[in-house]
């Protein structure tokens, strides 16, 4: 026993260190740092309380970055959701091809974000991207996409609700290959029609699909950073500076520790909550059997 | 009957003139980006607008491919891709193996704080992280990037969920004949759970590969930037009104190229693995 007491933490030490540094640690840190004014170079900080947060609060450029973090999460959403819902809907029946299909829609999501936004940018390039042609093609009149206050977050949103659909697509093909296939025989010996059986029988019955979708990917968009930096810098004029791109800035650009810090544990308390409701609805409300 | 079967013609028809849309729509970035590198300058800013390039010069392409140095950048994305996700399945294994096989209380304790940490986002740690690199002298090193990496709570997850499946007794028999616990796990927990370990594996490697905010934080050598670092640096040197778009597009292909061949091949692993995260299968 006291031989099993000595194998157990020689097998778990070599992960808990890295745990240690560089999670526990610095979650503490973070929050420790939050409080001071610290700014990286000298050595000394003073303990300035909740002064952080307090400033915070009043400082238009957190503002506007909790209200584009929020804007661009929401749409994101919607849009990945409802076209991930979609492509998952006519992928159902399988059929020869199916496959191919899935491959490509689901391609983007494994490739890296720097890389394609690159070529994203060239498409958005105003005078002669490919965005405009195809607008000047139907007659629309050109936009100046991340060269506008007006379009840059739009353009943000429509490449990463490209990048994303796969992933989500993915999800509801599991979700809605185990609705059973006699709730819909039985539904359609009483008549009821396409729309009819995808509003009373597909939709509640991947319910808990949807929520569980719409947690993650709120999650994970909270955290955009990546097509920020490369298509925007957060540009222009701030319109696409989002939480996770203004404590980048604060910390890393401008040495601001404390207000980097307290920006940071906004995010994550936001996760926390997420990740909190999340269980709790799970735990509650859906049942597998 | 005649009528059903014209309806049913009819609507795989029609899906698939919606698929075949939607796939042009969703691959055209990758085409863009392929037909650019074959466009000269000139081509690009003139009047009309064209979509296909006049040549396809391969022998001119190949040769920016050996003049922009990008292998360097593909070859350090490699290595930190494979060495340090090999390091971290090892750790991981070990770790798993003790909360799984030899659980107690502390264990459990130890893993209760694993799994709050899970859904946490990274990014909030890294000014302390990047603190506590420098005190160590790991800073603008890619092994320590790779320890950063080392304590992937994903891979707690994956790996803890396919060891509760391996039958007890089998651990059971091997330890009753005598085996030490590490080769209980070499000779019978690894090899029972090796499709486990291939997913993972396959899964953080593309992450790794396609990280970008922490590498491009902690690694300022330029020798040592990843790929999508180094891509960056690439697009910004010439300004936006130098931009040789065609060499962008090139270095962003050979960016790509890995990993979407590492898909292709790896599907399987990919679509189980990425389904298993939820634990919703």
């Amino acid at each position: 026993m006291k031989n099993d007491m000595k194998v157990k933490w020689v097998f778990m030490l070599p992960f808990m260190i890295p745990l240690l540094l560089f999670w526990i640690i610095p979650l503490a840190s973070a929050f420790f740092i939050s409080l001071t004014d610290w700014d990286y170079i000298s050595p000394t900080f003073n303990f300035v309380g909740i002064e952080n947060y307090v400033y915070m609060l009043t400082d238009p450029d957190f503002i506007e970055a909790l209200i584009n973090t929020f804007y661009f999460s929401v749409t994101t959403i919607v849009g990945t959701i409802i076209l991930g819902l979609a492509f998952a809907l006519i992928f159902q029946k399988k059929f020869s091809g199916s496959r191919v299909y899935q491959l490509i829609i689901f391609s983007p999501w494994i490739t890296p974000t720097v890389a394609v936004s690159l070529v994203w940018s060239w498409i958005y390039e105003p005078d002669k991207g490919f965005a405009n042609y195809l607008l000047g093609l139907m007659g629309i009149a050109p936009l100046k996409w991340l060269h506008s206050s007006e379009s840059a977050m739009l353009a943000i949103i429509i490449f990463t609700i490209w990048k994303s659909i796969g992933w989500t697509m993915l999800f509801y093909l599991g979700a809605v290959e185990r609705v059973p296939q006699s709730t819909y025989e039985a539904a359609r010996i009483d008549g009821a029609g396409y729309w009819s059986q995808f509003f009373h029988i597909t939709l509640p019955l991947i319910s808990p699909t949807t929520f569980f979708l719409f947690i993650v990917n709120l999650i994970s968009t909270i955290q955009v950073y990546d097509q920020i930096q490369m298509m925007t810098q957060g540009g222009p004029g701030g319109s696409t500076t989002t939480l996770l791109y203004l404590y980048y800035e604060k910390a890393f650009q401008n040495f601001q520790m404390g207000p980097a810090n307290a920006v940071a544990m906004v995010i994550l308390l936001l996760i926390l909550v997420l990740s909190l409701i999340s269980t709790y609805v799970s735990s509650r409300f859906v049942h597998y059997d | 009957m005649k009528e059903e079967t014209i309806k049913k013609y009819v609507g795989s028809s029609l899906r698939h003139l919606v698929l075949m849309i939607s796939s042009i729509l969703f691959a055209f970035p990758f085409f863009w980006m392929i037909m650019g590198i074959f466009k000269t300058n000139n081509e690009i800013w003139q009047t009309p607008y064209k979509i296909l390039p006049e040549h396809f010069d391969v022998i001119g392409v190949w040769a920016s491919v050996q003049e922009i140095h990008f292998g360097k950048y593909i070859l350090n994305s490699f290595y930190v891709g494979i060495v340090g996700t090999v390091v971290m399945l090892f750790v991981t294994m070990l770790f798993t193996y003790v909360i799984v096989f030899m659980p107690g209380r502390w264990t459990n304790r130890i893993f209760a704080v694993v799994l709050a940490i899970y859904m946490l986002p990274g990014a909030v740690t890294y000014v302390p992280s990047y603190v506590i690199l420098s005190r160590l002298g790991l800073l603008d090193t890619l092994a320590g990037l790779m320890f950063t990496y080392l304590a992937n709570i994903f891979a707690v997850f994956y790996l803890r969920q396919s060891f509760m499946k391996t039958s007890r007794s089998y651990i059971e028999a091997a330890r009753i004949d005598g085996a030490s616990h590490w080769e209980t796990l070499r000779y019978v927990v690894f090899p029972m759970n090796k499709s486990a370990f291939y997913t993972v594996f396959i899964l953080t490697f593309v992450q790794q590969y396609n990280n970008y905010m922490w590498p491009s934080i902690m690694l300022k050598d330029q020798e040592k930037y990843l790929v999508s670092q180094g891509l960056r640096q690439f697009f910004i040197q010439d300004g936006a009104y130098g931009m040789n778009w065609s060499e962008v597009m090139l270095a962003s292909t050979l960016t790509i190229l890995p990993v979407i061949v590492l898909f292709i091949l790896g599907q399987k692993w990919f679509v189980t693995g990425i389904m298993q995260e939820s634990g919703l299968k």
